[in-house]
């Protein structure tokens, strides 16, 4: 299988503290993989190597077939060549709305004066339709984000994930504080999804990841504890003792 | 459908025509070209007050659509002054020195106009050289080019500089106040070039129309201000609206997501930061003509917080909250200090406006931050929410009634 990223030897430590030490995992082209762990285990900063916001002290993360390395890039050149990433936190523009919300998300040129000479074009309008459709907010499109539940900030959130058209999805927690009907409808989402690009999902929630019937790699202490079917993993001993015996 | 600029932004439409009917009435009521009801110096303030509208607007944009709390956009005012106010004081001194010397009974060279110049420009400061910075002093256009170069290549090296350390919030004030410090201290200098705390003076005598009364030229700066203000209304009413608005909205609530999103934060604040900063250069060189006196003072870091001030009253985030903000606070400030307001005898204390004028400003600063957080501007929400039914479900149950949606205006 190729593998889209590939994360290999990478340390991190925050003031003496290992967050992350010598992490090696790779992810291939259309794939779904959770990640799960105790706290602290080093999951958020994992995602913050691959996205830029955290430069680790050692290692190599290596990207798309031409192994581009994204440790020289800044946060959106990396957003840019198609890594998206969904925060624990919704965190949509709750000032604007849901329209403009994803309007903003959708892959379009970035720059400031392609921006500014930008007009809706009617591809747009249909991708933004498209999008709303498959996040359930069609009827929601004109109402400022602010004003939806969590779990809808939540899916918008995804939805943006999904116009911008990334490669690979970074998804921190996407199950948090929504309803058993909302989670079936987010993992069916994750599901689909995956069928053409790669998806991350970082969760804590057991129940969900066994719905997600993934790869799964357990991380602890800033490394790889185990990796493969939730089955195998949960029968791993080292997993019983850090984790799942607690 | 697409709908255009105007039908998308229907407070453009409201404003152009308040400023217009605004510049009528100014007119008619002028000496110059109408009944005379207002003096001269009375359509300079109004002139004036339209370019710190101007001012406002830009730092709304500035500030209020993009979070950059700039305290230093009086700079770039003052540096667009001072750009149209070397030419004019120079093509005026020449054509004084150039009668002086008419009388002489050799034809004065070219060298002996030049130090006639100089001596009379830099005499206060103890010098007749003409620094380096005066070098296109002798030309309109190029100088005029100078009131847009200056303050845009400074804001665009400036914002680079802190953009790119990702300086942010309180930081990039007290970074943006420092610059503006550092500017006028240097002005202050005699040795600066630009004749120290003299400052330039004679800015309203336009070379050139020496027989054109001082009515005729208020009021043609009175119609360049508001021209420029409507001009500049229209062009960022443009950049905050649409997608780019959506863009500059989402960097000032949060910059972070943005830039996940792929947008690189730091060209989209450099754009804002730069572009605002021409405007004002442009305010300021329109600005200090009907002043007629520019001096490093103006440029002092109060001016910019003076400026937030302004924007804040006047209401953050709508560029008709600015233009009311600058004017009424303005006009207001000029009404109290110019010894206009009279002063209220308690008995045991005369309240003197020249004095407490600052207390008031500053009380109403701090009333309109913790109870109308949307200042002046946010009473126009009031307006435009009245038209809209407060009614929860459809209008009634048969299928043919309205519903909720279709009771919107």
């Amino acid at each position: 299988m190729n593998s889209l990223l590939e994360v290999s030897g990478v340390s991190v430590t925050f003031d003496g503290f290992k967050a992350i030490n010598n992490l090696s995992i790779s992810i291939g082209e259309a794939e779904l993989r959770a990640v799960i762990g105790p706290n602290g285990a080093g999951k958020t900063t994992f995602m913050d190597i691959i996205t830029g916001k955290t430069k680790p002290q050692s290692g190599r993360v290596l990207w798309g077939p031409r192994s581009i390395s994204l440790l020289s890039m800044s946060e959106s050149q990396i957003a840019r060549i198609g890594i998206g990433r969904k925060f624990q936190r919704p965190t949509v523009f709750e000032a604007q709305t849901v329209q403009d919300n994803l309007d903003m998300a959708l892959k379009n040129k970035r720059g400031p004066f392609d921006v500014l000479f930008s007009r809706k074009s009617k591809d747009d309008l249909e991708r933004v339709a498209a999008i709303a459709e498959e996040i359930g907010l069609t009827s929601s499109l004109p109402r400022p984000a602010g004003e939806l539940s969590h779990g809808q900030k939540q899916w918008l959130e995804i939805g943006m994930l999904l116009a911008q058209d990334p490669q690979l999805l970074l998804v921190d927690e996407p199950a948090a504080g929504m309803t058993p009907a909302e989670r079936e409808h987010t993992t069916d989402l994750l599901k689909r999804a995956a069928q053409t690009r790669a998806v991350v999902v970082v969760e804590h929630d057991m129940e969900f990841v066994r719905r997600l019937d993934c790869k799964v790699t357990v991380l602890h202490e800033g490394r790889v504890l185990a990796e493969g079917s939730l089955d195998h993993v949960t029968q791993n001993q080292d997993v019983i003792d850090v984790y799942l015996g607690r | 459908m697409r709908k255009s600029f105007i039908a998308r932004n229907p407070s453009v439409l409201y404003f152009l025509l308040a400023l217009s009917l605004f510049t009528i009435i100014v007119t008619v009521l002028s000496e110059a070209a109408g009944i005379g009801f207002l003096s001269t110096s009375f359509v300079k303030t109004l002139g004036k007050t339209l370019c710190l509208c101007l001012i406002a607007v830009a730092m709304d944009v500035v500030w209020g659509y993009c979070g950059i709390l700039s305290l230093g956009h009086f700079a770039f005012f003052g540096i667009g002054g001072y750009a149209v106010g070397q030419w004019l004081m120079y093509a005026r001194t020449e054509i004084i020195v150039v009668e002086s010397l008419a009388g002489s009974p050799l034809p004065a060279t070219p060298q002996e106009i030049s130090d006639a110049i100089g001596t009379q420009i830099f005499g206060v400061v103890g010098s007749s050289e003409f620094p380096l910075i005066w070098a296109f002093s002798d030309s309109l256009f190029l100088q005029l080019l100078m009131v847009v170069l200056v303050p845009g290549l400074l804001a665009l090296v400036f914002g680079w500089l802190a953009f790119r350390s990702r300086v942010t919030g309180v930081y990039l004030s007290i970074l943006t106040q420092a610059m503006t410090l550092a500017l006028s201290l240097y002005l202050f200098q005699n040795d600066s070039g630009l004749r120290g705390n003299n400052g330039l003076s004679g800015l309203q005598n336009i070379p050139g129309l020496g027989s054109v009364g001082q009515d005729v030229i208020s009021l043609a700066f009175f119609w360049a201000s508001a021209l420029a203000l409507a001009l500049g209304y229209i062009l960022f009413a443009w950049v905050v609206s649409g997608k780019m608005g959506s863009v500059i909205r989402a960097i000032r609530d949060d910059e972070a997501r943005v830039r996940f999103l792929g947008y690189h934060v730091e060209s989209y604040k450099l754009f804002v930061f730069t572009i605002t900063a021409v405007v004002a250069g442009i305010a300021g060189a329109l600005y200090y003509p009907q002043a007629g006196i520019i001096n490093p003072a103006e440029i002092a870091p109060i001016a910019s917080i003076y400026l937030a001030v302004w924007v804040a009253i006047g209401g953050r985030g709508r560029l008709y909250g600015a233009v009311i903000g600058a004017a009424l606070v303005s006009l207001l400030s000029s009404y109290f200090t110019g010894g206009g307001a009279p002063d209220i005898n308690l008995g045991f204390y005369t309240i003197l406006w020249t004095d407490w004028w600052l207390v008031l400003l500053g009380i109403s600063f701090v009333a309109v931050t913790l109870f109308f957080p949307k200042g002046i501007g946010g009473l126009f929400d009031l307006l435009v929410r009245k038209q809209e039914p407060d009614r929860q479900g459809d209008y009634g149950p048969d299928e043919g009634s309205w519903r909720q949606e279709e009771g919107k205006p």
